[in-house]
């Protein structure tokens, strides 16, 4: 604790303060442009990170990977144009409040949400990253199959107006999660002699053509009735649609404290990363709703539910890097090469011999998430004006982004055409309503648990009764089976809905909202 | 200030004819550098190969006096980025910095890959990356020899492999000694990490970040033709009968034709790193051994294993011709 108080007098420096304050902003910036986001901001920064002292180095580096994760609500809820797959579950009731006016209210119960994930989630980081990895290192190849396996039944519940439409988006999205190189025998799979697709459908290009390129498209073809829409749409008429209420602050803190455990849970936990968590933490919140069949509309509570877990899982990626040295996302690798930099050697030894750097690094990731609520606060005032704007100005900026944010991680104009390729598949999901969120979920859950399962095969040795040595997994299996038998009795969530969601003005013009 | 020279004016006319004809900084191999070059490196941002490509671009960028943009461009293992240098232009402008193997392995492993060390320019090497054999510390084995009569004794124990080479390893080990393994595949080196600490293989290979976990791991086995520097009394895979070493070198690969005086100016540039002691404070932390070899031993070098490991892959049968 005493060394906090040193770390915090350490980061407190001004020189070292603007570097984290610079990292946030620009992640914010960033994550709030469509398609840009984390990627992006670390390109940019890691040749900066060379001259940097190791603790605004790393500082700057984290406030960009906060700051990215809480901006790219933004632009999943003014454009419906998540930046970032994680955002996906934003866009669902973040866009929707959006079209009814409330898009302030939206965006700041995103921001609040993100910063209390952010925060909580970094004080678990503080307190628990040793304990928390240790038995974070028990849950093997085996236990993350099962729950992939369980993850996966949520399908079920974000699957839209129609359960079988969403699985079949589920299974393209397995699908297209297959090609690349398999990971036994190393065959190449459906890359049809392209180079390119060997590692396999890169997921940043797919989801900007997916999510944004594809919505812009949609949009493109409703421009005149959107304009009109939005020439009406005064915003902050009343002070009730720009602020959030007492009463949603009720409904919405149990809904933000289980986004954060989830979150905190995803991140310690390898190979999940951030999009699980948000899909998780939206599915579980509809399915605790009284009124599931109103997700989807424009309820706040999916706003707090997605963002809240998107930001946890930052922090807590780091857990395991803090105390064992492993690297838990695309972040905390870029983190393990600043260190390296700087002649540090990330792992538990760097307690004994760097106690001081640890505490600055701790202290300035609290400070970076004060600082995400004052730049977040300020910067959405500006953001919210887009919404007035016409959509002939937005479109080709929008496009214009994407292109350059699918482009920026391979350097490669391949991207691109992957972008392209998803943009007619995304636009026609959304014109035949096929649920792309299902289509999102299997391409990222599909390719982890085949491996896992493989994995598995070997590590029980080909055995099922083995099982019986794993009963995290044992549990997570009677859960999966349990939902499946709930979801096909009819009782499931997506049976009530067949007859909601098409009343609703915003969504009767963007039938995109699975 | 300025005193004009035969020889400062014959540059001038010569540049202002170039510039005149279009060629921007096509100048001459005696004038190079004279503007920014392009290092592409074959994998993502933070991984080992990126942070040793960085921190040798700066060393050269002071000794050439140009600046050198570092350019990530992953994609199968480093082949994409080596299939653009193939056809980039051969003035020095355009190079990649990536580890030997995505020519002296990739193409016996890969379908879509058949590049040989005659595709390529090498303007030197300059890192060795330690590839071995890693296990928990208590384990009872220290040496493959070992771990052999151990495996005998446990039968259907796990061995974690990421790449062809992990499991040729381990195959090869395992048709000798008629043991019973199960291999484990797995994504990355974190992953290989998670999976020792977490005590779900028994053995794994390792790229060598294994070497970060000193007081949990310990090395078993060297996959290489030397012993590792970070831990010398380690056998080779050699030295215990089995002929599978494999080295692997960080290596500035450019297009073929490259004039001879641009390699060996940057392959001086590149020397400067060899001493270099901001540059050693990184590899140290990273545990990652300088090896410095000029334009003609690193030649040498890739002939030479590309040989000796398609003879490794023919016997082992992964490979006909």
């Amino acid at each position: 604790m005493s060394d906090l108080l040193i770390g915090f007098q350490d980061v407190l420096h001004p020189a070292t303060l603007i570097w984290v304050a610079v990292g946030v902003t620009l992640g914010y910036v960033l994550g709030a442009l469509p398609g840009l986001g984390k990627a992006t901001g670390v390109a940019v920064c890691i040749p900066l990170t060379f001259y940097l002292g190791p603790v605004a180095a790393l500082g700057m580096l984290i406030g960009i990977a906060k700051g990215s994760a809480a901006g790219s609500a933004v632009s999943a809820i003014l454009l419906n144009t998540p930046g970032e797959p994680s955002s996906a579950p934003t866009a669902l009731d973040g866009y929707p409040l959006a079209r009814q006016g409330k898009a302030q209210k939206a965006l700041k119960m995103g921001l609040f949400a993100s910063v209390i994930g952010d925060f909580v989630s970094t004080l678990v980081l503080i307190c628990l990253a040793a304990p928390l990895a240790r038995y974070a290192l028990l849950i093997g190849p085996v236990e993350i199959c099962t729950i992939l396996l369980f993850s996966l039944t949520f399908i079920g519940g974000l699957s839209g107006n129609s359960m079988t439409k969403g699985l079949i988006a589920g299974a393209m999205g397995v699908f297209f999660a297959t090609i690349g190189l398999e990971s036994e025998t190393f065959v190449s799979r459906m890359t049809f002699g392209l180079l390119e697709l060997e590692d396999g459908i890169a997921l940043v290009p797919m989801a900007i053509g997916m999510l944004a390129v594809a919505e812009m498209a949609v949009q493109a073809g409703n421009v005149k009735v959107l304009d009109s829409e939005g020439a009406r749409i005064t915003d902050g008429a009343s002070r009730n649609d720009r602020v959030v209420l007492a009463s949603e602050w009720r409904r919405c803190l149990p809904v933000i404290a289980r986004g954060t455990l989830i979150g905190s849970v995803v991140g310690i936990l390898p190979g999940l990363g951030a999009s699980v968590g948000s899909f998780l933490s939206y599915g579980a919140t509809r399915k605790a709703s009284k009124t599931p069949e109103k997700y989807g509309t424009g309820m706040i509570e999916g706003v707090a539910a997605a963002e809240s877990a998107d930001n946890a899982v930052v922090p807590s990626s780091l857990i395991p890097l803090f105390a064992l040295g492993i690297p838990g996302s695309v972040i905390a690798a870029i983190l393990i090469a600043a260190f390296i930099l700087h002649g540090l050697t990330p792992g538990p030894l760097m307690f004994q011999q760097q106690p001081r750097l640890v505490a600055d690094v701790y202290a300035a990731m609290l400070c970076a998430s004060v600082i995400l609520l004052i730049v977040g606060y300020t910067g959405q005032r500006l953001f919210a004006q887009v919404i007035k704007a016409p959509l002939r100005l937005i479109i080709p900026g929008v496009l214009l982004l994407c292109t350059v944010g699918a482009y920026m991680e391979t350097s490669s104009v391949f991207s691109i055409y992957v972008m392209l390729f998803f943009t007619v598949i995304g636009f026609f999901a959304r014109k035949l309503d096929f649920s792309f969120v299902t289509f999102l979920i299997g391409f990222v859950i599909g390719p982890n648990l085949e491996l896992s399962f493989r994995q598995s095969l070997q590590l029980l040795d080909h055995n099922a009764m083995n099982l019986s040595k794993h009963p995290i997994a044992v549990v997570f299996i009677l859960l999966t089976v349990a939902i499946v038998w709930w979801i096909g009795r009819g009782k499931g969530p997506a049976a009530g809905e067949r007859h909601a969601s098409a009343g609703q003005t915003p969504e009767k013009h963007v039938p995109t909202n699975s | 200030m300025y005193t004009i020279t035969k020889r400062g004016l014959l540059h001038f006319v010569a540049a202002g004819l170039l510039g005149a004809v279009g060629f921007g900084h096509t100048a001459l191999a005696a004038d190079y550098p004279t503007g920014p070059i392009t290092m592409l490196v074959g994998y993502g941002a933070g991984g080992q190969t990126d942070l040793v490509a960085r921190a040798t671009a700066k060393v050269m960028a002071g000794e050439l006096g140009v600046p050198i943009n570092v350019v990530n461009k992953p994609g199968a293992g480093g082949a994409v980025a080596a299939r653009d240098i193939a056809k980039a232009k051969p003035d020095g402008y355009t190079m990649l910095f990536h580890s030997n193997s995505v020519i002296n392995s990739a193409p016996f492993i890969m379908e879509q890959v058949n590049y040989t060390p005659e595709d390529f320019e090498y303007a030197g090497m300059i890192t060795a990356y330690q590839v071995g054999m890693a296990t928990q510390k208590d384990r009872p084995f220290n040496t493959i020899t070992e771990y052999v009569d151990w495996a005998k004794k446990n039968p259907g124990s796990s061995y974690g492999a990421l790449s062809p080479e992990a499991r040729l390893y381990i195959t090869e080990i395992a048709k000798q000694n008629g043991l019973d393994v199960n291999i484990v595949p797995l994504k990355s080196g974190s992953e290989m990490i998670n999976a020792l600490l977490g005590n779900q293989v028994a053995l794994a290979f390792s790229g060598g970040i294994h070497y970060r976990y000193p007081d949990e791991l310990k090395t078993v086995s060297a996959l290489t033709t030397f012993r590792h520097t970070s831990a010398p009394d380690v056998p080779t895979i050699e030295e215990e009968g089995y002929p599978l070493g494999m080295d692997s070198r960080t290596t500035l690969i450019l297009p073929k034709g490259t004039p001879r005086p641009i390699l060996d100016r940057l392959a001086g540039a590149l020397k400067a790193a060899e001493t270099d002691a901001e540059f050693a404070k990184i590899t140290e932390a990273a545990n990652i051994p300088i090896k410095y070899f000029g334009v003609d031993a690193a030649n040498k070098e890739m002939r030479d294993s590309y040989a000796k490991n398609k003879g490794i892959m023919q016997r082992a049968g992964l490979i006909s011709n």
